[in-house]
């Protein structure tokens, strides 16, 4: 049973499984929606052969909001507090995501330093998000009792350095609220930047640590390695995109192959791997990690002086006038391709006809009725963890 | 030797009317002396409590992220002897951190009750407290207290580790405070600290004014429909600043190779703000030809709804009651100099009411939970789709929340 479930390449989300022969009665086993691996609220049904993952049916929903009813009677300058809560662990992204599709419906356009704040406050909460999933994932693989609690330690100590240097010019440690559109509304404080060089310098130092502590660990490696993988060409019909897609061998990065913010004045460093399994998605994320010191380091030298929006920041909705369009913008966040869809329902309104979020995380959701299936109970942590879902994201 | 006068036993716990009755229990509670011997045992576990509380995160979204941070490093709860505990048969205090949906609630009402006395119960944030700005859309609980009972709310959005310290703080005080009460008698919950409880009458309150809905309502059609009423030239344009060498956010425009596809696809229009718009009976196949042409990574799935009269302008404006569906399909590969990158393809079918699209799912998988989102949400069909079912409400939930006939704030959920 074992081997012949693993040999399917694709295995069929629609299984009934009254079609299956297994060895003994399967067994229903619900995870979730409370259960410290789901990463929030999230119910997968678990068919069980044994220990055998037969068929997987993920429920996601518990946390659905309605956030996109909400959207539609706030005004479009009112929106950037509520997205903050989609993705929590990177509400810098999300914030940027959704202002840059309105300055694109109303035509705005955004100073360089601006794009330079943006640039550097997406990198550095790229490395908040990745050292929070690096932390939380050896958690989930070792647990309380094994060896994990260490790794979650030294990634929230070093996250709560670049937390407390949000918080130093936007006030809040996370929900910052400092992105509007046609720039942004806090300028840097004095001294900040040396700040950031120090921090990246500490975090630089310490990347030898984890990677000792996650991938050269040998339980590690046993726990992640040929666990979930996952094709490539399979996620990309599946939306897949970030770090999840980067590890099956794909070579795509919005950052580098659709610019924004000020990336196209740097060259950036795409970090990939072919094996597509828990494995790969680490030695990705921990490449990110990486790559997005060194960016923060360019675009703190390169920072331009001038001002941070457009002289009048957008606060009212008076300010602008939206008739008709439809505009979807798409950027690169620590989860993926996060992007905002957005109608103008014309008449001159001040909001949104109808605003739609492309979640990473949902997408990445979506593998895994296509990865569970032939896995083991054990594995089916390590997967979930290692897709990294933001359940605000996913459900909103 | 019958004994017929009525027995004296006070309830230890009181679910559904059954009390806690035990002769030996009872034999016990009428020694003399006893409550002067168990004093002492009581300061005990009282100390125990208070410095062992015991948490079980019900952690949902943000605030989860800060009762996380409190655990680890920096703040490092461990040392007020307050350790997570994954389960609900171990823990003492349930700390509800985030929002709780109509989808949840359920749940969290079921994880309290496997909660072994004594228990309590913090609200962490503003989510957890009102349901903060989601409290009244359709699918969000406005505050936990409306079935749990609460002893402690820590106010913020979200509130920062020290706040959870407090609160754990303020917990233990109030546990001290109930020491010394008669050990049989339950302890009654009331709604825990009341004066931070909001005014506002909440939408399942007998005395909440069926009209304040109403004027809710009002007033934010108002607020969404002011600015169109003031004159243009009191507008206040930002200047474009002189800085700036071009827009960054660049809305996605059509790809001009495509142009002859789409045409033979039955497209005669290309506006210039909007997706084409595709004949039904041609979109599948568009969407293969597509993926064959390198277009394989799926984006979205955007479905609105336009009530008759209301559509976007251009080639189709007005009309009857429709739908309108937005695809969007991706190319990868490095982009190299000018040449390569990620180039977007979007278009759009238009679907009558009572009609519906043919589905994508067997063309590009991804496709799948995308359309069970738009039919779950906007209400729109999708033909030929091999799972159908809402991906976001529950099951047993009617109607489609984003279809513009469905009120704001609706009163289906059973907790309103």
């Amino acid at each position: 049973m074992e081997v012949a479930l693993r040999k399917i390449q694709r295995p069929d989300p629609y299984l009934d499984i009254a079609d299956v022969e297994a060895d003994a009665e399967l067994m229903l086993l619900h995870l979730g929606p409370q259960h410290p691996s789901t990463h929030g609220v999230f119910r997968i049904d678990l068919y069980l052969d044994g220990e055998i993952i037969v068929k997987a049916v993920p429920f996601p929903g518990y946390l659905h909001r309605g956030v996109e009813k909400l959207c539609e009677r706030l005004t479009f300058v009112q929106q950037t507090p509520v997205v903050d809560k989609h993705d929590y662990v990177a509400p810098m992204t999300s914030e940027q995501a959704i202002n840059m599709a309105f300055e694109a419906l109303l035509k705005v356009e955004v100073p360089r330093r601006a794009r330079y704040l943006r640039s550097i406050f997406a990198e550095m909460q790229r490395i908040a998000s990745h050292l929070l999933w690096l932390g939380t994932f050896t958690l989930d693989l070792g647990g309380a009792m094994g060896g994990g609690t260490t790794l979650f330690m030294h990634c929230f100590r070093e996250r709560e350095t670049i937390l407390d240097l949000f918080e130093e010019v936007t006030g809040a440690r996370f929900h910052y609220n400092t992105h509007t559109i046609g720039g942004n509304r806090h300028d840097l404080t004095a001294g900040w930047a040396a700040k950031v060089k120090s921090a990246m310098d500490l975090i630089e130092s310490r990347l030898s640590e984890y990677v000792s502590m996650s991938y050269e660990n040998r339980i590690f490696r046993q726990r992640t390695s040929g666990v979930g993988v996952l094709d490539g060409a399979l996620a990309l019909e599946l939306g897949v995109s970030g770090p999840i897609l980067r590890a099956s061998g794909v070579d795509h990065d919005l950052r580098r192959d659709a610019p924004f913010h000020a990336y196209d004045e740097v060259e950036v460093k795409v970090a990939t791997a072919t094996e597509g399994d828990c494995l790969a998605r680490t030695k990705v994320r921990v490449e990110e990690l990486r790559e997005s010191i060194r960016l923060v380091r360019l675009f703190l030298d390169g920072l331009p002086e001038g001002p941070i929006n457009g002289g009048k920041p957008i606060k009212l909705a008076g300010q602008y006038k939206v008739n008709t369009g439809q505009v979807y913008v798409g950027i690169e966040t620590p989860r993926g391709e996060l992007g905002t869809y957005v109608i103008a329902g014309g008449e001159g309104g001040a909001s949104p006809y109808r605003l739609k979020f492309r979640a990473p995380s949902l997408h990445a959701l979506s593998t895994l009725p296509y990865v569970l299936p032939g896995a083991t109970l054990s594995d089916c942590v390590a997967i979930l963890g290692s897709l990294d879902p933001i359940m605000g994201e996913v459900d909103r | 030797m019958g004994v017929d006068k009525p027995r004296t036993s006070l309830p230890l716990f009181d679910e559904g009317g059954r009390s806690y009755e035990h002769p030996l229990y009872d034999k016990l509670l009428s020694m003399p002396g006893l409550s002067v011997g168990v004093a002492p045992l009581d300061r005990l576990l009282t100390w125990g409590l208070t410095n062992s509380l015991w948490v079980f995160p019900m952690a949902t979204s943000c605030c989860g992220i800060e009762l996380m941070a409190a655990a680890a490093s920096r703040v490092d709860l461990d040392r007020m002897g307050t350790f997570y505990r994954g389960t609900p048969r171990q823990g003492d205090v349930m700390v509800v951190a985030g929002t709780i949906t109509v989808k949840m609630a359920p749940r969290v009402k079921r994880l309290w009750e496997q909660m072994p006395e004594p228990k309590w119960a913090i609200a962490m944030g503003s989510c957890a407290i009102s349901g903060d700005f989601y409290r009244d859309l359709y699918p969000v609980v406005p505050g936990i207290d409306t079935f749990l009972p609460v002893d402690v709310y820590i106010p913020g959005c979200p509130p920062n580790p020290e706040s959870l310290m407090a609160g754990l703080l303020e917990l233990a005080a109030k546990i001290r405070s109930e020491q010394g009460k008669p050990l049989t008698a339950p302890v009654q919950k009331t709604g825990g600290l009341v004066a931070t409880k909001p005014s506002i009458a909440r939408i399942g309150d007998p005395e909440r004014d069926p009209s304040l809905s109403d004027q809710q309502m009002e007033a934010a059609s108002r607020a969404a429909e002011s600015p169109v009423a003031r004159p243009a030239e009191e507008l206040e344009m930002p200047p474009v600043p002189e800085t700036a060498p071009g827009t960054v956010a660049a809305p996605p425009t059509f790809a001009p190779e495509l142009v002859e596809l789409f045409q033979a696809h039955g497209v005669v229009d290309f506006p210039k703000d909007a997706p084409p718009v595709v004949p039904l009976a041609r979109h599948v196949a568009l969407a293969r030809a597509l993926v064959e042409r390198g277009y394989k990574q799926l984006v979205y799935v955007v479905a609105s709804h336009w009530l008759a009269g209301k559509g976007r302008s251009g080639n189709v404006a007005g009309g009857p009651e429709h739908h309108e569906v937005a695809y969007g399909l991706r190319t990868v590969g490095p982009k190299r100099g000018a040449e390569g990158g990620s180039k977007l393809a979007w278009w759009s079918v238009r679907v009558e009411a009572g009609g519906a699209a043919p589905t994508l799912a067997h063309v590009i998988a991804g496709a799948d939970w995308q359309e069970r989102e738009q039919w779950d949400l906007v209400g729109v069909r999708f033909s030929g789709h091999p799972d159908l079912r809402r991906l976001m409400m529950p099951d047993d939930w009617s109607g489609h929340p984003l279809r513009k006939d469905y009120p704001a704030d609706a009163h289906t959920a059973p907790w309103r």
